[in-house]
């Protein structure tokens, strides 16, 4: 039988999203085929976060990461900069490195022993005249770099596919938005040291959907968390969800972020974030950033969430990151990081580190909710019936806004605008869109319905 | 400082644990909150995977990245969270088996131990997930009042996995 999900550009995978992302078909979130094809098509192609400078400052510093399944070696080199290679031997495949992070001066194959230097060169193989003969060519086989590295505000993306577009152009206006938390103070932002590592059985498209789109599923969801936190003389009107705000969609390539837009936002913030982080992002502290950003990025825009296609999310003003790393159609790991920007004061930083962890991660009173919805999601899709049951992603179909304010294609924060972008520059990508036909804007990013390529 | 143990302070400490390990299975939070002091430091840090070589990093420090490191306040958001109605990861509640053995213990100064243990935690939480939690755990307890009480001075529990294999710690340990 013909695989529907294989072969060149394709219908199938447009109609999947119910053409403008606004209906969605489960197979999505279950089908190994179009998980394998994702690994190729979308993991391939994309870029790729790989990890904040921070992490490997110095000659030699490395983290293991992956891209999609592929698990890498990212690695600082003398002259400062950054090579990314598989980490896998060329000889029989054994992963090079077997730990997260460290500084190496080379990497030794645990297997057979050949040797690499930090920018992934063979350099050494045991027994190299006696049974190779001198006959094999090192150059030829150190592991298979990562064609395309490259950095924005510090952060390190990674991209297989020489056709794609250049980091830059790949962000668009995402940029700016991303700027809230990213080029906050311009000196530059820094990891809290340290990575939560945990495993939520559930497709990774669920969390970073929800991270470019969802502000809807918090009032409900996160409940539990924001009344948690309000002071024993808080009136219950305290816990109401801020409503002013936008939501940003990205003309092309899928990313998408929301936020408050109003001092209602900075009043909920307090309760939860602590009084020291919203004198750092709304008080005493914050001039600088709205000198360097402006009063609307330096002081207003908060309770943001973010996601740049495909599967890097963060929270600026909340600062937590994250790579979703997809592990078969039903199952994902979350990286989860924590970031401050260089120049904040230590007490600043330290209310990073206690509040956010307290909120995000592993152990977070606002996480915790999230994977609950998640892994259910997920189990309920083990039926016949509920695999073939479609899902509603039309809110606010038709209602974008004119808030020249704000870069690319704007609507309500409570919207799922951006979801039918992530979701649609997705199947177009799992179509097999050239990268021409993926810079070009949808019809239906403002309502219309897809032609589809 | 006499560092010995007396037989009868060692079946105290004992006890005492075990009492806190019901009452965490039992869901009795706010018992168990109570058992806390006023400046305690609940700490569970990160672990990562390190070779050899570099096992003295395998633990993050107090001011990296941790799983908890609450003080009582923290502690409480916790577990006022929990008494919401609105708490998705614990309602329905996991059901937990806190397994506490292998304890050693040192006396400290001011009348206050530092008591070693290891932990099991078995979770079971909605129709099939099961969850595992293994670690060590460095409590300092300290005397309250007489009769065998003490109180939680701090908490450290050193875990012995590094990518945590379950969707959340909605728990305690
Ligand atoms: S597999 Fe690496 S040296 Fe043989
Ligand atoms: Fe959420």
């Amino acid at each position: 039988m013909p695989n529907p999900y294989s072969g060149g550009p394709d219908r199938s995978m447009i109609d999947l999203v119910g053409g403008d992302g606004g209906e969605i078909n489960p197979a999505i979130y279950v089908d190994e085929d179009i998980y394998r094809r994702e690994l190729e098509q979308v993991f391939g192609r994309s870029w790729l976060f790989l990890a904040h400078g921070s992490q490997i400052p110095e000659t030699g510093d490395f983290v293991s990461t992956y891209m999609g399944e592929d698990p890498v070696l990212v690695v600082r080199q003398k002259d400062g900069s950054v090579v990314a290679f598989l980490n896998q031997c060329r000889h029989r495949g054994m992963r090079i490195c077997r730990t997260d992070c460290g500084k190496a001066r080379s990497f030794t194959c645990s297997y057979h022993g050949w040797a690499y230097d930090i920018s992934g060169r063979l350099v050494h193989v045991p027994l190299e005249q006696e049974a190779y003969h001198g006959e094999i060519d090192k150059d030829a086989w150190g592991p298979v770099r990562v064609p395309r590295i490259a950095s924005f505000r510090n952060l390190i993306f990674g991209c297989w596919d020489e056709a794609a577009p250049d980091l830059e152009t790949y962000i668009g206006d995402a940029a700016w938005y991303m700027d809230v938390m990213f080029d906050r103070s311009g000196a530059g932002s820094e990891l809290i040291s340290g990575v939560h590592k945990w495993v939520i059985p559930c497709n990774w498209k669920l969390a970073a959907e929800q991270f470019a789109s969802d502000m809807y599923h918090a009032p409900y969801s996160h409940l539990s968390a924001v009344l948690a936190s309000l002071p024993d003389d808080a009136s219950p009107a305290d816990a109401d969800w801020p409503q002013e705000g936008a939501q940003f969609r990205a003309p092309r390539f899928g990313h998408g972020t929301g936020f408050f837009a109003s001092e209602r936002g900075w009043e909920f913030n307090v309760n939860t974030m602590g009084r020291t982080i919203v004198d750092y992002l709304a008080g005493k502290y914050s001039d600088a950033a709205v000198q360097h950003l402006g009063e609307l990025r330096g002081r207003q825009i908060t309770g943001q969430h973010m996601t740049i296609f495909p599967n890097f999310s963060f929270l600026p003003g909340i600062n937590a990151l994250r790579v979703w790393h997809p592990r078969g159609p039903q199952e994902m790991e979350v990286w989860s990081m924590i970031l401050v920007d260089s120049d904040a004061p230590d007490e600043v930083k330290a209310a990073y580190r206690d509040r956010i962890t307290r909120m995000f991660g592993t152990s977070g009173i606002f996480e915790q909710d999230d994977g609950e919805n998640w892994v259910e999601v997920q189990r309920v899709l083990r039926g016949h019936k509920t695999r073939q049951t479609s899902l509603n992603a039309s809110m606010g179909k038709g209602h974008t806004e004119d808030r020249s304010e704000y870069p690319g294609i704007v609507s309500g924060m409570f919207s799922e605008e951006a979801a039918r972008g992530f979701y649609q520059h997705w199947a177009r990508m799992m179509a097999g869109q050239s990268w021409e036909e993926l810079a070009q804007e949808p019809a239906s990013a403002c309502g219309k319905p897809d032609s589809g390529s | 400082m006499n560092n010995r143990i007396d037989v009868e302070t060692a079946r105290e400490v004992e006890e005492f644990l075990f009492d806190e390990a019901a009452l965490l299975d039992d869901g009795h939070f706010d018992e168990w909150l109570a058992l806390f002091a006023p400046d305690i430091r609940y700490f569970v840090p990160v672990r990562t995977t390190r070779s050899a070589r570099e096992r003295d990093k395998e633990f993050s420090g107090t001011a990296e990245l941790a799983h908890f490191d609450d003080d009582y306040e923290g502690l409480k958001t916790r577990i006022r969270r929990l008494a919401t109605g609105f708490a998705w990861a614990e309602d329905p509640p996991s059901r937990t088996r806190h397994f506490v053995s292998n304890i050693r213990l040192r006396a400290l100064e001011n009348d206050e131990f530092e008591v070693t243990s290891n932990t099991l935690v078995y979770r079971s939480r909605l129709e099939r997930q099961v969850d595992m939690f293994s670690g060590k755990r460095v409590d300092r307890l300290r005397r309250s009042g007489g009769g065998g009480k003490f109180e939680i001075a701090a908490r450290t529990v050193y875990l012995d996995h590094t990518l945590i294999l379950t969707n959340s710690i909605s728990i305690f340990f």
